[in-house]
């Protein structure tokens, strides 16, 4: 690791303020720090090289409450994935959230690991995270997953990028119609987790939508019907401790033996969490029953075009979303 | 503070506090290793991928090697080499042993930090607790169904000492 | 005292005189001989250091004015350097040596290279090191180094190295040494006497080693004395090589291994990382600390060589094997490295009874980290195909694949024609595994659903476990009566010292408490073998015990005088000398060995060869059953049981140990490890413990292990071999062939990865097809 300065500011205005004119690239700029855990491990692998790291665990602007209110479910961006997990509200009302961060990384990586930096989380992709390798996402002319060992990337082709986006918590976000709250140096937006995410794109060649200088400050899930359930379904190349190959979201309400809402999102298959909306417009207003969820599994992956080696992931990401909503709607799996 | 130059910091570690000059790109596994030479906890992947490192920060068990040492002033640090009383090894220790939980023992300090964070919040755990306390802890040497053990016999220990 | 006889032969090479040594014509222990310390469960000894944290590795070696290592690794996996510029680096804060071509002295590395040349043959490739106060520093200084390279056109995998017109890995070309080529019998004529014939293709990955503890080691050169703490599973082999290298006599270089965070084949060899911290050492005037990260372990410190094989099984309808033909290639990666060899072919030539038989064996060179042995090697990479297509014949001839197993058992080794010294080893595993698993009442496979159930069994033998000459072992009697034991060998995780001290004590008559075993370092110990064959416990074990009935003899000699009776009325037990027929006059060892001190009763073993007309082998086989669920394609493995032929067991929660660990790794090797490379960028994409997978708590099935325990009497004076390496074997194929029977696809290609079980499946129609 290259060496750094490392600054402890007093308010979180002051952190944005260093955060100003900051660059994306290899060297320089100034970076936040949370909890480390994708940060430190980009910076070892020497694919960024920051001048100073600006330390935001402490700031009183931020926290890490999850707190129930009318507006629904705040979650502070300095909550970690552990808290998701074992947050008894959490686990009663939102336990596809819980999942969802319980099924992320380690016990040890689920301590450190907050909400806002998992959302912030660059790929996995191997092609990224080797520095020998100078990747479109780095700043490159060319794409070599796509044309490479890209067993693990993305079925849907939105982007120059073919990496997925890491993140278990965000999948189960998407699906819950969660909302992040950005602060910036003009002071706070809210915007969609859905807008949040973007494949990048030339001129943007990130995952997110986020300024440069804009810190995470919560994220909010908004009222939903008591009656909803949801599920958060992982596919691993081992049984713990890895990126979802393939994870599948489902958010769903019945009323009257009939779908009354229903959202569905996807993990590991694009470089930001994907929204099926296909498959929500085929489930809507229908009645539940396995032929139904074969199509819905179908309309989820319209559009997705196997790379060369990961073909699999197309049946894959389908029997998860059948068995998503076979299990949320007590129907038998086959 | 200069930039990039060495700075100071304290660390609390197994309830001693250690006054040292570090880089601020110095991780804590390093300092713990190298300034501190508090040498059990290992250092193997540097990347958050084995858990040979693991050491409890606040009563959680965390990577050492993703922590900077300068973010850990004044936090509860434990090691390997605080849970010990003398000469007295702790009662997860012990099972350790005697279930044989280890072969080469490289990775047996990250095993038994992420057990006793385990222990010191859940003294009672399942078998599938246990095991999903060091899900985050490799063991080439493929100990685990001993370590599962371990962690089941340590939690009765214990109980048998609240008992007694 | 050992004794010892000469054999001199003179040929084209000049006089070569062998050493045949005698442990004393010991009998071995008895099968039903009562033994009160051998065959009884103990801790390990080192556990208390290795639980507290204060087990000492060779990182953890803190020395005044130590500094820290840093390599700088080619980013091409082939590249003539053309520039080299170390300047900036040597004025670098901190630094106080650096090492590259400009200033290294000759050294010649691997079977084809240099310790630094200026051709590069592989991503990871050696190019400068560093020494600094902090490994920050040395950090820092890297990139201080200013290299230009010509990058070459390269390959990276064994069909692009043999394909016409392909890059030269080497300028002699892409096949690495002779293909080593075995036949017996007629295998064409065996082949067309057979009724079926099996003719299929397997491929094995590249796969990892990732002991936890990476190669290297702490070196300090003082005046004209080296010592290296080194992470190695043989001493006397790293302080041989590394004194070559560096020009020091052997008796200057003193190599120390007090513990060691698994090795698993790769350790047997003194490795570039360990004469680099040396010179480095040497040049700084300063203790060196380099230890690999866990990148570089990946790339440069070996790997099991992935495999291509072909095999043509022949049989008779009732099963009789008629000719076993393999064609095996087997990637080298850029280097040939010493140690155990990789013999792909050997299993096929032994495991079952065939009058025809035929291996070819060709290694290739790519441009990628060189492979080494790696937990049986050769034989796990054969067994995961002959096992395979051994289930395929049982399929094709409707025989159950353990019967048709038993109709070609073969009590004699092959190959060399003697008799193993354990005939039944393998009969029992499979009497033992099969009843321990259910196998005759084993569940069927179902043929609806998407979770399908299905069972598989794999059998296996292996070369190794049976030890060798020579070895040694001292033992000193202390005044208090308590005894050490010393030897060159080392404990590399796999419970060597309590396995040792139970062989010193049940000779000796003493409670294991009263031993203390001083291993790993060539400044104490005498000589002994590299700890790899699974070979530790049966080469060290008999001369152990060789000493410990000399040391035995001359205590009861000085007790004889002590209670005036003869001596061969005395015996040891539990620490007392015990006259025969009068238990009134039992004195404590102590009593005897105070009346002498300070003089000090003290005792040489050896281990002879092993016996001229056997042959020691290590046997076993494994069940399994699965359920694999078809629309996911995960592969749950529900249950496994295991039996083993490793002679007399002297430990059975060490044997447990090895037996579970072998098999976590066999478990890995069938369904989630595999090295990949980007062939196009000649990189290796996975060489961390992120992406290259190994198996978590989560992955480790429920085992049954049922021991054979039969003492191999014919084989050593304790009857024990080994069960390091062995339990890994049959466990891919094992699965392999469940999978097979729960889907009915066979897939001929590790690891069974999701992506691979999927596609099959997809392949074969019964999951969904693939758009």
């Amino acid at each position: 690791m290259r060496a750094f300065a490392y600054a402890s500011p007093r308010s979180l205005d002051e952190a944005i303020a260093l955060l100003d004119g900051a660059g994306d690239g290899h060297a320089g700029g100034t970076r936040l720090l949370a909890g480390g855990t994708d940060l430190l491990t980009l910076m070892q692998a020497d694919l960024i090289a920051p001048e100073r790291l600006v330390d935001i665990k402490r700031l009183a602007e931020l926290d890490d409450r999850i707190e129930d209110g009318a507006e629904g479910l705040t979650i502070g961006a300095l909550a970690t994935l552990a808290e998701l997990e074992e947050d008894p509200f959490v686990q009663s009302r939102y336990p596809i959230l819980a999942e969802a961060a319980g099924l992320a990384a380690t016990p040890q990586l689920r301590n450190m690991a907050t909400l806002g930096g998992n959302l912030l989380q660059r790929p996995r992709c191997w092609y990224f995270r080797d520095s020998r390798v100078h990747c479109w996402l780095k700043g490159g002319d060319l794409c070599y997953a796509r044309g490479g060992e890209n067993q693990h990337h993305a079925l849907f082709d939105v982007s120059p990028c073919v990496a997925v986006h890491p993140s278990d918590p965000a999948v189960a976000l998407l699906a819950l119609d969660a909302r992040v709250r950005l602060r910036g140096p003009s002071g706070e937006r809210e915007i969609s987790l859905g807008s949040f995410f973007a494949p990048p794109e030339d001129g943007r060649r990130k995952e997110t939508t986020q300024a440069d200088n804009e810190v995470i400050v919560a994220v909010r899930i908004p009222p939903r019907h008591a009656d909803a359930r949801g599920v958060y379904l992982k596919a691993m190349e081992r049984k713990a401790w890895a990126f979802a190959l393939v994870s599948v979201a489902a958010v769903l309400r019945l009323e009257a033996g009939r779908i009354a809402e229903v959202s569905v999102a996807l993990g590991g298959v694009a470089p930001a969490p994907w929204h099926a909306r296909d498959a929500e417009q085929v489930l809507v207003g229908a009645e539940s029953s396995a032929d139904l969820f074969a199509r819905a599994a179908d309309a989820a992956l319209t559009g997705a075009g196997a790379l060369a080696k990961n073909g699999y992931k197309l049946p894959l990401a389908k029997a998860l979303l059948r068995r998503a909503l076979a299990d949320l709607t007590g129907q038998p799996v086959d | 503070m200069a930039a990039n130059g060495f700075q100071p910091v304290t660390l609390t570690v197994n309830g001693s506090d250690y006054p040292i000059m570090v880089e601020p790109r110095r991780t804590l596994v390093d300092a713990l290793r190298h300034d501190l030479a508090l040498t059990g906890t290992k250092k193997v992947c540097a990347m958050g991928d084995c858990g040979a490192c693991t050491v409890i920060v606040d009563g959680r068990a965390m990577y050492s090697c993703l922590l900077l040492a300068v973010d850990c002033a004044g936090r509860a640090i434990t090691t390997i080499e605080g849970l010990a009383h003398g000469n007295n090894l702790s009662p997860l220790q012990e099972a350790f042993v005697a279930s044989d939980g280890f072969q080469c023992g490289f990775c047996t300090s990250g095993q038994i930090m992420s057990l006793h964070a385990l222990l010191q919040a859940h003294p009672h755990p399942s078998d599938e607790e246990i095991a999903r306390a060091v899900t985050g802890n490799i063991c080439r040497c493929g100990a685990y169904a001993n370590i599962v053990k371990a962690g089941r016999e340590a939690a009765e220990a214990m109980a048998r000492q609240q008992e007694a | 005292m050992p004794a010892f006889r000469i054999k001199r032969q003179e040929g084209d090479d000049g006089v070569a005189l062998q050493l045949i040594e005698s442990e004393g014509d010991l009998p071995p222990w008895g099968p039903n001989e009562a033994l009160s310390v051998v065959g009884h469960p103990y801790p390990r000894l080192e556990g208390r250091e290795k639980v507290s944290g204060r087990a000492i590795y060779a990182s953890d070696i803190r020395l005044p004015g130590q500094l820290y290592g840093k390599v700088l690794r080619s980013p091409y996996p082939r590249a003539r350097i053309t520039r080299l510029d170390v300047s900036r680096a040597e004025a670098a804060p901190g630094v106080h040596a650096v090492l590259s071509m400009l200033n290294a002295p000759p050294i010649g590395w691997y079977q084809e290279g240099q310790l630094f040349e200026s051709t590069v043959r592989l991503v990871g490739d050696e190019v400068a090191a560093v020494a600094a106060e902090s490994e920050e520093q040395a950090e820092d200084a890297l990139r201080l180094i200013e290299v230009a390279y010509e990058p070459l056109p390269f390959v990276t995998t064994i069909a692009a190295a043999l394909a016409p017109d392909a890059p030269k890995v080497h300028e002699s070309g892409n096949i690495a040494g002779e293909p080593v080529i075995y036949e017996r019998g007629d295998p064409e004529a065996g082949l067309r006497q057979a009724d079926v014939v099996i003719d299929e293709r397997y491929e094995t990955p590249c796969a990892l080693h990732n002991a936890l503890e990476a190669h290297g080691g702490t070196a300090f050169w003082d005046g004209d004395q080296l010592t290296l703490w080194d992470s190695t599973q043989a001493v006397f082999v790293v302080r041989e090589e590394v004194a070559r290298a560096v020009g020091l006599p052997e008796h200057r270089v003193r190599v120390i291994k007090h513990h060691m965070g698994g090795g698993f084949g790769a350790k047997q060899i003194a490795w570039k990382v360990d004469v680099i911290a040396s010179l480095l050492s040497k040049l700084a005037g300063r203790p060196v600390q380099l230890i690999l990260d866990r990148e570089a372990e990946n790339l440069v410190s070996g790997n099991r060589n992935p495999t291509r094989q072909r095999v043509r099984l022949g049989a008779r309808r009732d099963g009789t094997l008629t000719a076993i033909v393999a064609e095996i290639a087997q990637a080298a990666g850029a280097y040939r490295t010493g140690g155990e060899a990789s013999d792909v072919s050997g299993t096929y030539q032994s495991l079952y009874r065939c009058p025809n038989v035929r291996t070819e064996q060709t290694a290739v060179y790519i441009n990628a980290g060189p492979a080494v042995a790696f937990r049986a090697p050769g034989f796990v990479e054969g067994a995961a195909a002959l096992e395979q297509a051994m289930d395929e014949l049982a399929r094709a001839l409707e025989i159950d694949p353990v019967e048709l197993r038993r109709r070609n058992y073969s009590e004699v080794d092959q190959p060399s024609g003697k008799p193993y010294t354990l005939p039944e080893g393998l009969r029992l595993s499979y009497d033992r595994v099969t009843e321990a698993f259910g196998w005759q009442d084993r569940p069927r496979p179902s043929s609806s659903g998407t979770k399908r159930r299905g069972t598989g069994f794999a059998a296996h033998d292996w070369v190794g476990g049976g030890g060798h000459d020579p070895g040694y072992a001292w033992i000193e009697m202390n005044a208090d009566g308590t005894v050490e034991v010393i030897t060159g060998t080392q404990d590399i995780g796999t419970g060597t010292r309590t396995g040792l001290a139970q062989i010193a004590a049940e000779e000796l008559g003493l409670p294991l408490e009263q031993i203390t075993l001083r291993l790993g370092d060539t400044g104490v110990g005498p000589y002994s073998p590299v700890s790899s064959g699974s070979a530790t416990q049966a080469t060290i074990g008999p001369a152990v015990r060789a000493a410990a009935v000399d040391l035995k003899r001359q205590v009861l000699d000085v007790a004889a005088a002590l209670l005036e009776v003869s001596a061969v009325r005395l015996s040891i037990e539990d620490g007392k000398v015990l006259v025969d027929g009068d238990p009134e006059r039992a004195v404590a060892l102590s009593e005897v060995t105070e009346k002498i001190a300070p003089h000090m009763l003290q005792a040489r073993g050896c281990r002879a060869p092993n016996p001229e007309d056997k042959a020691v082998r290590t046997f076993g086989a494994q069940c399994v059953e699965v359920e694999v669920d078809t629309e996911t394609g995960t592969i749950d493995i529900l249950r496994l049981a295991t039996s083993h032929d490793c002679g007399r067991i002297v430990n059975p929660t060490m044997v447990d140990s090895q037996v579970i660990g072998g098999i976590t790794q066999g478990i890995g090797f069938a369904l989630m490890e595999e090295r990949v490379v980007d062939d196009r960028l000649g990189i290796v994409l996975n060489a961390n413990l992120e992406d290259y997978y190994v198996p978590t708590v989560a992955d480790a099935p429920p085992i049954a292990h049922a021991p054979v325990d039969v003492p191999d009497l014919a084989a050593n004076s304790t009857g024990a071999k080994g069960i390091g390496e062995p339990p890994l074997i049959p466990t891919a194929p094992a699965i392999a062939n469940a999978v097979y029977d729960a889907i009915g696809i066979r897939i001929r290609e590790y690891p069974l990865s999701r992506q691979r079980v999927l596609a099959a499946l997809a392949a074969a129609g019964q999951g969904e097809a693939r758009s």
